[in-house]
């Protein structure tokens, strides 16, 4: 695969990832419980684990 | 823009932020023997009683301050998360962590745990995401006007929350509100709701509120950092065909990145609080506490319904899970220094 196709690739998974995060947390809001809390968190956390794969290659 | 974190080879250490002011005075005196100095002989700087007493006194007032306001309240905090007291009455009563286990039966305090998580992850997204994106647009593209646009973002940000939570309300207001009256405009009608006492929407509409009040002070910012990268690094990588997006990747976010990092630690950390004022502003956390946050909710405990104890159990969780997610944060977020 080329350098540039994999880059592409790459970068459309982590938005799918994030939107996914994101869409997570909102739907997870409608229903109020412990167990719906900590799906809301895990979103929260596959976000900051995106932010961190992300950066981790600039350290 | 800060650039290295290490120092200079040959450098010493003596500006650094342990460094005091006899350090300083003493460096000034010892000057004119730079050369040997640098030949290898070493000077240990000789600290006199009185310049130690000078600093101390001048720490002091602030030392004070910090202690009274910050250091005691905070203790304060985690010391009445285990008594039950009605906030009033002489009679305080040690219940350990039973404050904390009420917690888990508690079923409008996870609601409020929700909310917050989702005012938090909604808002933070999209307030950089926008930010970002009209910084490098104002920054990059020769928009005319763009002095204008950046003054009319940034207004809200000069605008007390309290005004700006009356001017949402107005303009969520049900009859006579600039929103439902544009829709019925539009003839949209469907689309009218109850802005603020809807359930489902309720939330969404106070998150609209944080994102005008905090977009334009972000998007400055990042357009101070944006202005400092060099010109030259734009136009070597557009003879080399790169497009607007592969430089603002390449480029623009790299280079401001250490604003990145701080901006979004400390939006995190307030987001909490402006969430807080506007709630209590625009809904008071109704209908039926569907808009309550933790910090309404802890206040709504501590000082409406008598429970300071269980109040403030409420801000031991609001502080470890704020630190906990700035933390990550900023963990995430680390990286070392460009030099441009």
């Amino acid at each position: 695969m080329k350098e540039s196709t994999r880059t592409a690739v790459l970068a459309a998974a982590r938005t799918l990832v994030a939107a996914a995060c994101v869409a997570l947390v909102v739907t997870a809001r409608t229903t109020v419980g412990w167990g719906h809390l900590l799906v809301m968190l895990a979103g929260l956390a596959g976000l900051l684990a995106l932010l961190a794969a992300y950066n981790r290659r600039f350290r | 823009m800060t650039t290295l974190s290490t120092p200079p080879p040959g450098s010493t250490n003596r500006t650094s932020a342990s460094s005091d002011a006899s350090d300083v005075f003493e460096a000034s005196k010892q000057a004119p023997s730079a050369a040997s100095s640098r030949r290898g002989v070493a000077r240990v700087p000789v600290r006199r009683r009185g310049d130690t007493r000078f600093v101390l006194a001048c720490l002091l007032p602030a030392l004070v301050l910090f202690a009274v306001f910050m250091a005691v309240p905070t203790v304060n905090v985690f010391r009445m998360s285990l008594y039950t007291w009605s906030g009033f009455s002489p009679d305080m009563r040690f219940v350990g962590l039973d404050n904390f286990r009420r917690l888990f039966d508690d079923d409008q305090f996870v609601r409020a745990f929700q909310n917050t998580v989702a005012l938090l992850v909604v808002v933070t997204v999209v307030t950089m995401g926008m930010g970002l994106f009209l910084a490098a647009i104002m920054t990059r593209q020769r928009l005319r006007g763009r002095n204008l646009y950046r003054f009319v973002l940034y207004i809200p940000n000069v605008l007390s929350v309290v005004v700006i939570a009356a001017t949402f309300s107005a303009v969520y207001d049900q009859e006579n509100g600039l929103l439902n009256g544009a829709l019925r405009l539009l003839s949209l009608d469907g689309l009218q709701q109850v802005w603020l006492g809807n359930q489902k929407v309720v939330l969404y509409s106070v998150a609209i509120a944080m994102l005008w009040q905090s977009l334009g002070y972000y998007m400055v910012l990042y357009m101070a950092s944006m202005s400092s990268v060099p010109e030259e690094l734009y136009e070597a990588s557009a003879l080399d065909g790169a497009s607007a997006a592969r430089q603002f990747f390449a480029i623009t976010l790299p280079l401001i990145w250490q604003s990145l990092s701080t901006t979004l630690t400390f939006f995190i950390m307030s987001a909490v609080n402006l969430s807080f004022v506007l709630v209590r502003a625009m809904t008071g956390g109704g209908p039926d506490g569907s808009s309550e946050v933790l910090l309404s909710y802890m206040y709504k405990q501590a000082y409406t319904n008598s429970s300071y104890g269980y109040g403030m159990a409420i801000g031991v969780v609001i502080f470890a899970f704020s630190f906990l997610v700035s933390l990550l944060v900023s963990r995430a977020t680390r990286r070392e220094p460009l030099q441009f």
